[in-house]
């Protein structure tokens, strides 16, 4: 009976997916808004014979996570913004060691501590990383309770696959909210990680993993490496979702659950006559960058709807290479824009195209120059 | 089509389990539901929420700036939602602890004594059941069948000896309309 719908908070659809996904080890510190991830998993973990620990701090759970993972088990970390910021050094490492790390932010608000409420300001911590160095983590963002059962199957499937740290970016929203979501059993195959993975070098040559490389070239060919790597992730693993984008004129772009509100807003001004489309990437890192320069180069306008000031835009702007207009609709965070508040801005956007609105007032309202 | 519901009372009154029991009825049904919380630095006797949207299509937004339906168990959240209810929209609210105003003119309003109700049954844990009672008599898209279905799925296994008690919150909570009527 696996099949059948629960109805369920996004945190615990995590859990239970990653206990799923055959997640053996959970270290973790609490933090609103994510911390039913680790409650649910305090005792799971324990009635399943897995390793559950509640870290001393948010460095500790990173670090033991990277220690589980270099054995070849499938382990994770959850929390959010503000404590997310304190794992950057270890996701910098991991991204070097090439450990398979799967971390869930559940954003709230910042910088700093912050508050508890939903936001999407952690979009460049993510995708362009707080940790030094060349580097990049594979960036899944949910946007349903559903989603977030298939995208924790996905970031377990692909860290491995990739020996990549992963991570998921959900938001206090997503977290906190119920909807029916059906688990399955994990979809993907088990990856193999006997060649690399610290098992005790009984009857082997002994390994080891490491970031430091004092020679000069050997480090120059590890970045090419990684670098590499993540071309072969790009051409694989790139995935995105459109709606009416075909004969689109306007396109609303947006990430994680303020996808509801796009695809909603699209439907409104549909049955309003204008033909505006929904655009929507899963993997934020890597982003479909081909994807939305094909739409821009057919002349579709972009609309990039966030909970921040402006992060994924400049991803869309540098997608679009200026081959068609980019305007931004925002709130920094807190209450999600409403269906009829990104109505009523795409309505003055569209507008001021048709010049019944003079631009230079357009842009001071909605444009955000780069 | 979208239909949104607000619950709401003090930390206590079981609010959010109400919304988790309706929730399910709708997902029992059939259809697409979502559930969301005020969630944060709440108070104990402080006022709680949560919205809860059900349409047959895929739910757009969780959290709305407006709603058609506020079940509101105490004043302060009588006060405070009976500005956001629709044009044409209805609050029903709990007349033990709620005084029978009609602050506006624009929407319609339900008063049933669900604190005395849960009384009589010996108990006000289960205002919260009889409040679904009173909802499902109070707007046809809620079904009193799936609310039973939703009242044992929330149970659960480990509190099965409650349902006789449940079910006959819900059962009285339904008839509270009509016997006035």
């Amino acid at each position: 009976m696996t099949e059948e719908k629960v109805l369920i908070k996004g945190n615990y659809a995590i859990a239970q997916a990653a206990i799923n996904a055959g997640c053996q080890c959970y270290f973790g510190y609490p933090i609103t808004p994510q911390t039913e991830i680790g409650e649910y998993l305090s005792g799971k973990m324990q009635e399943l014979g897995r390793a559950y620990v509640c870290a001393e701090s948010e460095l500790g759970a990173i670090n033991m996570v990277m220690g589980a993972v270099a054995t070849g088990v499938k382990a994770m970390t959850s929390s959010s913004s503000c404590a997310v910021s304190l794992m950057q050094e270890a996701l910098s490492y991991a991204a070097s060691d090439e450990l398979p790390v799967v971390l869930v932010n559940v954003m709230r608000t910042g910088p700093g501590l912050g508050y508890i409420y939903p936001a999407q300001g952690d979009y460049n911590q993510a995708v362009y990383g707080g940790g030094n160095g060349d580097y990049k983590l594979i960036v899944l963002a949910p946007s349903t309770v559903q989603e977030c059962v298939d995208l924790t199957y996905r970031a377990f499937y692909l860290a491995q696959k990739y020996r990549n740290p992963t991570m998921i970016l959900a938001d206090g929203l997503l977290g906190q909210m119920m909807e029916p979501a059906s688990f399955g059993e994990y979809p993907y195959p088990e990856v193999d990680v006997s060649s690399w993975a610290l098992t005790g070098a009984k009857g082997r040559p002994a390994r080891t993993i490491y970031s430091v490389a004092t020679e000069e070239k050997k480090q120059i060919q590890h970045i090419y490496d990684l670098h590499k790597k993540f071309e072969v992730i790009a051409e694989n693993e790139t995935s995105y979702e459109e709606f009416n984008t075909e004969d689109a004129e306007f396109i609303l772009v947006a990430f994680g659950s303020m996808t509801r509100n796009i695809k909603a807003a699209m439907n409104v001004l549909r049955a309003q006559g204008k033909k505006v489309g929904c655009f929507r990437p899963i993997t934020l890192s890597p982003f479909p960058y081909k994807n939305i320069k094909a739409l821009a180069e057919k002349g579709k306008d972009m609309i990039v709807v966030e909970m921040n000031m402006g992060q994924m835009l400049k991803d869309v702007k540098y997608a679009v290479e200026g081959k068609s207009q980019v305007s931004f609709v925002n709130r920094p965070c807190g209450e999600w824009l409403s269906v009829e508040e990104i109505v009523a801005a795409v309505n003055e956007i569209i507008a001021a195209k048709e010049g019944s609105i003079s631009g230079k007032e357009m842009e001071s309202r909605y444009a955000t120059s780069i | 089509m979208e239909t949104n519901f607000i619950i709401a009372g003090f930390g206590g009154q079981g609010v959010l389990l109400a919304g988790t029991v309706l929730a399910n009825a709708f997902m029992l049904q059939g259809k697409n539901v979502t559930w969301y919380p005020c969630y944060g630095a709440e108070m104990r006797g402080g006022t709680v929420n949560c919205e809860i949207v059900v349409s047959d299509t895929e739910v757009s937004s969780v959290h709305k700036q407006d709603t058609d339906y506020a079940l509101v168990l105490n004043q302060q959240s009588f006060d405070r939602f009976v500005q956001r209810v629709k044009k044409g929209g209805t609050i029903i609210a709990n007349s033990t602890l709620v005084e029978k105003t009609k602050p506006r003119y624009d929407i319609h309003y339900v008063f049933a004594p669900m604190g005395e109700i849960a009384n009589s049954l010996g108990t006000s844990k289960v205002t919260n059941v009889v409040s679904l009672g009173v909802l499902s008599s109070a707007c046809e898209i809620v079904s009193k069948e799936f609310l039973a279905k939703g009242v044992e799925k929330v149970l659960g296994e480990k509190k099965r000896d409650l349902l006789p008690l449940n079910n006959k919150a819900l059962a009285l909570g339904a008839e509270a309309l009509l016997q006035k009527a």
